[in-house]
C-alpha cells in the first residue's frame, strides 16, 4: 500500500496499454488488480493506475484482439477474472514498443538540443 | 482494422449490456476485495483496510460510465435509450399519441396511395427496352398542328425508305375480326401490323416466330401470331398450335407464333389476341394500294445517336420531298412527331402532379397539426424539460430526444399510412379508369415503401424540429418554477397561431382545387348529351368481311335484322347506327365540302363526324328533330341520296343560311364523292365524352351508306340481360356464326366517358375533406390552449362583471381571427395554384366565385365550430376557482 505523496503522478494517456501488454508479456496472465500493482511497483511507487481507466482499456484490449480473457482463482482462491496476452498482442506489443522506442528517441534528441547544433 | 474489429465487438455488446455489467460489478468487488486483504496484511483494522481500498479504486460508478462508454457505442445505445423513454412517453399519453398517429396515418397514406399511382404510371420504365428512343409519327395540316391523322400506305413506305434518324418503322392498325370453326365464333382483337414492329419492340415470342418482312409483302401467304391467353383460352394451351391454322373473317390464317401475355401495344391499350400483317387485313388490304388513305397509326426507333430535334427537322424536310411528290394528297400536311412516353401518359401527367401537389398539401397541413400538438405537449414538459437540463443534459442532448420521439410518431403514422394506402389502393382498384391500370398494375410495392419511410422520416422532422427547439430555448429557472413571466409560453402560442393560419390556408387551397373539380363534375353529369341514355342499351354486330363482302349484303343483313328485332316483344324501339354516341375520340375528322360555295384554299377543309344510321335511329335515341326531316324508309340507294346535318354543323357551316335543300359532298372511300342533300336538322350530341362540346354531325342513311356490321340500340324496359338474349337470338337466327359484342348499358358508356373526372375529383375531394377536417381539428387546439391559459383572466373579467357571452366573444374573436387570416393567405394562393388545373375543370373557370365564396362560407362555420365547442366551456367557469388557478 503506497501513500498518496506529491510526487506520485497518474500514468500518461496511451501509454498504459503499452504497460499493460508488457507486463501481461512478462508476468503472464494477471487479474486486473494484479496489473495495476505490478504496474505500480515496477515504477517504484511513481505511478498510480487509475481504475476507472484500467477497466475500460482492458475491455478496448480486449475488443483488439490483443488479450483474451476468462474467470479463474487468485492466489487465494478469489474469483477474479485473468487477463493472458494473445499472439495478435504480442505483435501489437512489439510494434508499439518499437514507435515508443522511436518516439523515445526522437524525444531525447529534441532534449539535447543545444542551439550551436543547429548552425 | 483495429477499429472495425472494436466496431464489431461494441455491437455484439450492444445486445449483451446485462451481462457485460455483472462482469464489471464481479471485477470491481475482486479488485477491492484483494486490495482489501493486501491492506489487511499490511496491518490495518479489517474496516479501514476495507475503507482505504474504496478509496483508492475511487468513484465506481464514473468507472461503471467509461466502461460503458468503451464497451459499446454510445450514440446507439443513447438512440436506444431515447427510443425507448420515447415509447414510454408516447404510452403515458395514449390520447394525444392517437391523434397524432391518426392524423399522420391520413396525410402519409393519402401521399403513399398517390405515389403508388404515380409510381406505375410515371415513374416505371414501358416494358419495351429503350422505350425513350420510340416516337410517334403523325400526319398533322400545317394550318392545324394538333390535328392529328394517320398515315396512309404510300406515305408510310416513303418515309420508311427515305429517311435516316430511325432504326426502324413500322406501321399499325386495329381491326376485330371473327374467328370461327373449334368452337363458338368470336371476336378477336386484331392488331394488323407491319412485320417490323415486333423486332423494334423487342417481342421475343413464346413459340415459333413473330411476323418477319416476307409475311407483310402483298399476295404472301396468310400467317397470324397469336397472344398466349388466346392459346390458352381459346385452344387450351395445345403444344402443337404454332403451324395450325385458323379462320379469321372466313379466311384461313397460318399460325406462326405465339406472345406472351403480357406484350401488348401501345401500353395502355385493350388486350389483343391476334397480329396479323396489314396487307392480309381483309378491311386495310385492298386501301394500302389508294394514295392518301390514312389506314395506320406509325411508331419508330430513333437510331441512339439522334435526338428528338434532329429527327424532327429530317421529318420535316422530308414532308415538304412528300408535299412537291405528291401535290394531290399531301400538300399542306406535315410529318410531326410525339414521343411515345407523352404520347400514352400526356394527358395524365398534369392530373397526377395536381394530385400530388395536393396530397403533399395535405401532408403539411398533418405536420402543422401535429406539431401543434407536440408544442403544447413540450410546454407542459417545460418542467420536466427544465429538471432534465438543470441535472445536466445539454441542449442538443434534449432536442435530440424530443426529436426521437417524433420520429417514432412519424414512423408510427407511416406504418398504420402504408395500412392506409394498401387499403386505398385496393378500394381504388374499381374507380380507376381502365386506361390508367393497363399501362401499369398499381400497387404498393419496393419503390413506394421506401417513399413512405423517407416521407414519414422528413415529416418527423419537419413537425418536430420547431417544437424542440422552443422547449429547450425556454427560460430554465421560470419553468422550473411553473409560474411567473412564461416567456416560452408566449412564443409557443405564437408559433401555434403562425401553424394554425398556415394550415388553414393550405386548407383553403384544397377546399377551393376539389370545389372546383366538384363543380365542374356536376356540370358535366348534368349536362344534356343530346340523346336520352336512360333504358337506351348497345351492341356491336360486325360481319365477316369474306362472306358478307357486297354493301348489298350488309344492307339485306341490316334489314333482316331489324325486322326480326322488332318482331320481339319489349325490343320495338330499337335502330342501327355506327358508330353511336361515345365510340370516337378526339376531333371530328370527317372531310366535307359544300355545294355551291366557292372552294376552300388548300390545306383547309371542313369536318364533321359521320355516322350511318337507320331510320328509326332518332326516335329510339331520342334526339329531337329541330327542321326538315328524319330518314324513312324510302331513303334507299336507288333514290337520292340525302344526309341529316346537327345544330352545330348548321350554324357553323351554314351561318344565316337555310341549309335544308343544300347539298354536301362527302363519305366513305367507294362512295367518297356524293353529294347528298340536306333534309333535316337534329339536336346536337355529346358524341365523344360527356365533358366534350358537341362537334358537327352528319347523318346519313344505312341504305345508302351501309357499313359491314352495326351496332344495335334497344330502348328498352325489359333488364339488361334479357335485351342482350334477345338481341343475339336474333342475329344468330340469321346466321349462327355471327357473334354479338360489346353490350353495354348507355348510361355505363356515358359514365365510363367521364371516369377519369369522376376519379380526380372524388380523390381531390377526399382530400380537402381530410383537410378541413385537420383545419378543424387545428383551430380547436389553438383556441381551447388559449381559453385555458386564459382561465385566470376570464375569472377576473368576470369578477368585474362580464357576462358569459362577452367572454364567449373574446375568445370565439381569437379563433375567428385566425380562422380570417388563413382564408384571405389562402384564397390569394388558391388563385395562383388552381390556375394549373384549368386542363382538369369543365364549365368553371378557375377563379369560379361560386366555388371561392363557398369554401369561405364553409370554412368560416368550421372554424366558428371548432372554436365555440372550447370557448363555450370557459362560459361556465366560477370566478373564485378561475382566480384560484395556477
Amino acid at each position: 500500500m503506497a501513500e498518496r505523496g506529491s510526487h506520485k503522478q497518474d500514468v500518461q494517456q496511451g501509454t498504459l496499454g503499452l504497460m499493460i501488454l508488457k507486463t501481461l508479456d512478462v508476468l503472464g496472465p494477471l487479474h486486473g488488480y494484479g496489473i495495476a500493482r505490478r504496474i505500480e511497483q515496477i515504477s517504484h511507487d511513481v505511478l498510480a493506475v487509475n481504475q476507472g481507466t484500467l477497466y475500460p482499456l482492458l475491455l478496448k484490449l480486449e475488443q483488439e484482439g490483443a488479450i483474451s480473457s476468462e474467470w479463474g482463482a487468485s492466489e487465494n482462491n478469489r474469483r477474479a477474472r485473468f487477463y493472458r496476452l494473445t499472439r495478435r498482442g504480442h505483435r501489437m506489443l512489439e510494434s508499439e514498443a518499437r514507435d515508443w522506442k522511436q518516439t523515445e528517441a526522437i524525444i531525447a534528441r529534441f532534449l539535447q538540443l543545444k542551439s550551436e547544433d543547429l548552425r | 482494422m483495429r477499429t472495425l474489429r472494436r466496431f464489431f465487438s461494441r455491437f455484439w455488446n450492444l445486445t449483451m449490456l446485462r451481462h457485460d455489467d455483472e462482469r464489471l460489478h464481479e471485477e470491481i468487488a475482486g479488485h477491492i476485495a484483494l486490495q482489501t486483504e493486501e491492506n489487511l496484511r499490511a496491518g490495518l483494522q479489517p474496516a479501514e483496510a476495507r475503507r482505504q481500498a474504496l478509496l483508492k479504486f475511487g468513484g465506481v460508478e464514473s468507472v461503471k460510465e467509461s466502461y460503458r462508454a468503451a464497451r459499446s457505442l454510445p450514440g446507439i445505445e443513447a438512440l436506444f435509450e431515447d427510443l425507448r423513454f420515447a415509447v414510454r412517453m408516447l404510452r403515458k399519453a395514449p390520447g394525444f399519441t392517437a391523434v397524432a398517429v391518426l392524423t399522420l396515418a391520413l396525410g402519409i397514406g393519402a401521399n403513399t396511395a398517390i405515389f403508388s399511382i404515380v409510381d406505375a404510371v410515371l415513374v416505371r420504365p414501358f416494358s419495351y427496352p429503350h422505350a425513350n428512343q420510340l416516337v410517334l409519327l403523325f400526319d398533322a395540316p400545317l394550318k392545324q398542328p394538333e390535328a392529328l391523322t394517320a398515315f396512309s400506305y404510300r406515305d408510310f413506305k416513303a418515309l420508311r425508305e427515305q429517311n435516316h434518324a430511325f432504326s426502324e418503322i413500322a406501321g399499325n392498325a386495329f381491326h376485330d375480326l371473327t374467328l370461327s370453326g373449334a368452337g363458338e365464333a368470336s371476336v378477336v382483337n386484331t392488331a394488323d401490323v407491319t412485320p417490323g414492329i415486333f423486332s423494334m419492340l423487342g417481342v421475343k415470342p413464346l413459340e415459333g416466330r413473330t411476323l418477319v418482312s416476307e409475311d407483310g409483302k402483298r399476295g404472301a401467304a396468310p400467317v397470324a401470331v397469336v397472344s398466349e391467353s388466346l392459346w390458352r383460352s381459346r385452344f387450351g394451351a395445345n403444344p402443337n398450335l404454332v403451324g395450325k391454322s385458323i379462320t379469321l373473317d372466313m379466311r384461313s390464317f397460318r399460325i406462326v407464333g405465339i406472345l406472351p401475355a403480357s406484350f401488348r401495344y401501345p401500353d395502355g391499350a385493350a388486350h389483343q389476341d391476334v397480329w396479323i400483317p396489314i396487307a392480309q387485313d381483309p378491311l386495310f388490304g385492298p386501301l394500302l394500294s389508294r394514295p392518301g388513305v390514312p389506314v395506320m397509326g406509325v411508331i419508330g426507333r430513333l437510331k441512339s445517336d439522334v435526338s428528338l430535334a434532329q429527327a424532327r427537322t429530317e421529318v420535316r424536310t422530308l414532308s415538304a420531298r412528300f408535299a412537291k411528290e405528291f401535290p394531290a394528297q399531301d400538300k399542306g400536311l406535315t410529318i410531326r412527331l410525339l414521343p411515345y412516353h407523352q404520347f400514352v401518359v400526356g394527358n395524365l401527367k398534369p392530373a397526377l402532379l395536381i394530385l400530388l401537389g395536393a396530397v403533399g398539401l395535405v401532408l403539411l397541413i398533418a405536420c402543422a397539426n401535429v406539431s401543434n400538438l407536440l408544442l403544447s405537449r413540450a410546454i407542459s414538459r417545460g418542467r420536466e424539460i427544465a429538471l432534465r437540463r438543470a441535472l445536466g443534459a445539454s441542449h442538443g442532448r434534449i432536442v435530440r430526444q424530443l426529436l426521437t420521439e417524433s420520429a417514432l410518431l412519424g414512423l408510427l403514422g407511416g406504418s398504420a399510412g402504408v395500412l392506409l394506402a394498401v387499403w386505398g389502393v385496393w378500394s381504388l382498384q374499381s374507380l380507376l379508369p381502365a386506361d390508367l391500370t393497363r399501362i401499369g398494375a398499381i400497387h404498393v410495392g419496393a419503390p413506394v415503401l421506401v417513399f413512405a419511410l423517407v416521407l414519414s422520416l422528413s415529416a418527423s422532422l419537419t413537425f418536430g424540429l420547431a417544437p424542440a427547439l422552443l422547449a429547450t430555448a425556454s427560460n430554465l429557472q421560470a419553468n422550473i418554477q411553473e409560474d411567473g413571466p412564461h416567456a416560452g409560453r408566449r412564443r409557443g402560442q405564437l408559433m401555434r397561431s403562425f401553424l394554425t393560419v398556415a394550415e388553414i390556408s393550405l386548407a383553403v387551397v384544397l377546399l377551393i382545387g376539389g370545389g372546383l373539380l366538384l363543380r365542374s363534375f356536376a356540370v358535366v353529369t348534368s349536362v344534356n348529351p343530346g340523346f336520352d341514355p336512360r333504358n337506351l342499351i348497345r351492341a356491336e354486330v360486325s360481319l365477316p368481311q369474306f362472306q358478307y363482302s357486297k354493301p348489298q349484303q350488309w344492307v339485306s343483313f341490316a334489314n333482316e335484322l331489324l325486322a326480326r328485332l322488332h318482331a320481339q316483344p319489349g325490343l320495338q324501339d330499337s335502330a342501327l347506327g355506327a358508330p353511336l354516341p361515345m365510340d370516337r375520340q378526339g376531333e371530328a375528322s370527317f372531310p366535307f365540302t359544300i355545294a355551291g360555295n366557292p372552294p376552300l384554299p388548300p390545306g383547309k377543309t371542313h369536318a364533321a363526324d359521320y355516322a350511318t344510321v337507320s331510320p328509326e335511329y332518332f326516335h329510339v335515341m331520342r334526339i329531337p328533330l329541330l327542321r326538315g326531316r328524319f330518314f324513312t324508309q324510302e331513303d334507299l340507294s336507288s333514290n337520292p341520296n340525302v344526309a341529316i346535318i346537327s345544330e352545330t354543323l348548321a350554324e357553323r357551316y351554314f351561318p344565316n343560311q337555310d341549309p335544308l335543300g343544300r347539298q354536301m359532298r362527302f363519305g366513305f372511300p367507294p362512295n367518297g364523292n356524293v353529294l347528298r342533300e340536306i333534309v333535316g336538322i337534329v339536336g346536337d350530341v355529346r358524341d365523344t365524352a360527356l365533358s366534350q362540346k358537341p362537334g358537327p354531325i352528319m347523318y346519313v342513311p344505312f341504305a345508302q351508306a351501309p357499313l359491314y356490321g352495326a351496332e344495335v340500340v334497344v330502348r328498352s324496359s325489359l333488364s339488361a340481360s334479357s335485351v342482350a338474349a334477345g338481341i343475339r337470338q336474333a342475329v344468330q337466327s340469321i346466321d349462327k356464326n355471327l357473334p354479338v359484342t360489346d353490350i353495354e348499358r348507355f348510361p355505363d358508356a356515358l359514365d365510363a366517358s367521364i371516369s377519369r373526372q369522376r376519379l380526380w375529383t372524388s380523390l381531390l375531394d377526399a382530400f380537402s375533406a381530410i383537410a378541413l377536417i385537420l383545419a378543424g381539428v387545428g383551430i380547436f387546439g389553438v383556441v381551447s390552449y388559449a381559453a385555458s391559459q386564459r382561465t385566470r383572466e376570464i375569472g377576473i373579467r368576470m369578477a368585474l362583471g362580464a357576462q358569459p357571452r362577452d367572454v364567449l366573444r373574446l375568445i370565439l374573436t381569437q379563433g375567428a381571427k385566425l380562422a380570417l387570416l388563413g382564408l384571405g393567405f389562402g384564397i390569394v394562393a388558391a388563385l395562383a395554384l388552381t390556375r394549373l388545373m384549368t386542363s382538369m375543370l369543365y364549365g368553371v373557370s378557375s377563379a369560379d366565385p361560386v366555388t371561392f365564396a363557398s369554401v369561405a362560407i364553409l370554412l368560416v362555420a368550421v372554424a366558428m365550430l371548432a372554436g365555440y365547442i372550447p370557448a363555450r366551456r370557459t362560459m361556465g367557469i366560477d370566478p373564485m376557482i378561475a382566480l384560484r388557478y395556477e
